[in-house]
């Protein structure tokens, strides 16, 4: 067996996994949390990246629509592994097999490198932009790339309880 | 006709035959679903924050309350026409299930407010500022729509 399968499989074994599993509220609370969770953090960011595609916001500027969502995307972030990590250890040794949770997390290492090259390349420059009614095309494909990715975090979540 | 026989005969109809025998159709709608879910979250949450005085007080509530409208409405309107699909598959048991009831009275209290008292109050914080009754209203607004996702999550649980 792998390492992480036994890795998987400790988890699962445990107490606190098992006692997650096999509660009759805890699971589903926990994933009704991870829900709202994931609302706050697409949401927040479809926001923005609606706002650089031109769609809504075009009088506001990039800066201040980001100051205002970005401590709301962090904070439902948090939230939103917290919770997500307590569902995988319920269900680790299931989840290690599931072809959904391996898709959803290859999509949430992608989301993740998507804003470090966004704000290390033409976020720098923002300045010269911001206050543009559509933004320029490298971060509308950050932008579309953004609202795919987190599309398909959500499609493949929603996934896993059909494998 | 009666609601319950509404009810029955969405049930009944090939909308709902479809979505009963075929577990991949009915995942697909769940996905677009959930998908119009996390917009309609999003614009209410940005809405509702200018309103409590939170973010984007510089920026006009009514302008960012008009713009991210079309955002809330166009999501609304695929969450409706999802949801019909969706009841589809149990249309006679969700008649009976109290969370059902629950989410959709919470829904009806929701739209309704937000196209009243709720626009009323993004109108006024522009004029007077954040005020007691435009925090009432953000906060009324975000209790409502936060109901109808825990009820409506609760429906697949009672």
């Amino acid at each position: 067996m792998p390492l992480l399968q036994h890795l998987c499989q400790f988890l699962y074994d445990s107490g606190f996994g098992t006692t997650i599993r096999e509660s009759d509220y805890a699971y589903s609370i926990i994933e009704s949390v991870h829900v709202i969770t994931i609302t706050l953090v697409t949401g927040t960011i479809a926001v923005l990246d609606l706002r650089m595609l031109g769609v809504v916001l075009r009088r506001i500027s990039i800066t201040h629509i980001a100051r205002a969502v970005f401590p709301l995307t962090w904070a439902g972030f948090v939230l939103m592994f917290i919770s997500g990590f307590l569902l995988f250890w319920a269900e680790a040794a299931k989840m290690y097999t599931n072809p959904a949770f391996r898709v959803k997390l290859i999509l949430l290492a992608l989301v993740g490198l998507n804003p470090l090259i966004f704000h290390t390349t033409v976020y720098r420059r923002v300045h010269e932009w911001e206050a543009l009614h559509v933004s320029p095309w490298r971060a509308r494909a950050a932008a579309i790339a953004s609202l795919t990715l987190w599309s398909g975090i959500i499609i493949a979540g929603r996934a896993i309880a059909y494998f | 006709m009666s609601l319950h026989s509404w009810f029955i005969a969405l049930g009944n109809s090939s909308l709902g035959h479809v979505m009963q025998t075929s577990k991949w159709d009915f995942a697909l709608v769940e996905m677009v679903h959930l998908l119009a879910l996390a917009l309609l979250g999003g614009s209410v949450l940005v809405v509702d924050l200018r309103l409590l005085g939170i973010i984007l007080n510089g920026e006009s509530a009514r302008l960012i309350g008009r713009d991210l409208s079309r955002v809330l409405i166009g999501s609304l309107i695929v969450m409706i026409l999802t949801g019909i699909a969706l009841l589809s598959e149990e249309a006679g048991k969700c008649y009976l299930s109290p969370a059902f009831r629950w989410k959709m009275a919470l829904l009806a209290a929701a739209v309704l407010f937000y196209f009243t008292l709720h626009r009323w109050a993004l109108l006024r914080t522009d004029v007077s500022g954040s005020t007691l009754g435009s925090r009432a209203a953000a906060v009324i607004s975000l209790i409502l729509w936060l109901g109808v996702g825990v009820a409506g999550r609760a429906i697949g649980l009672l």
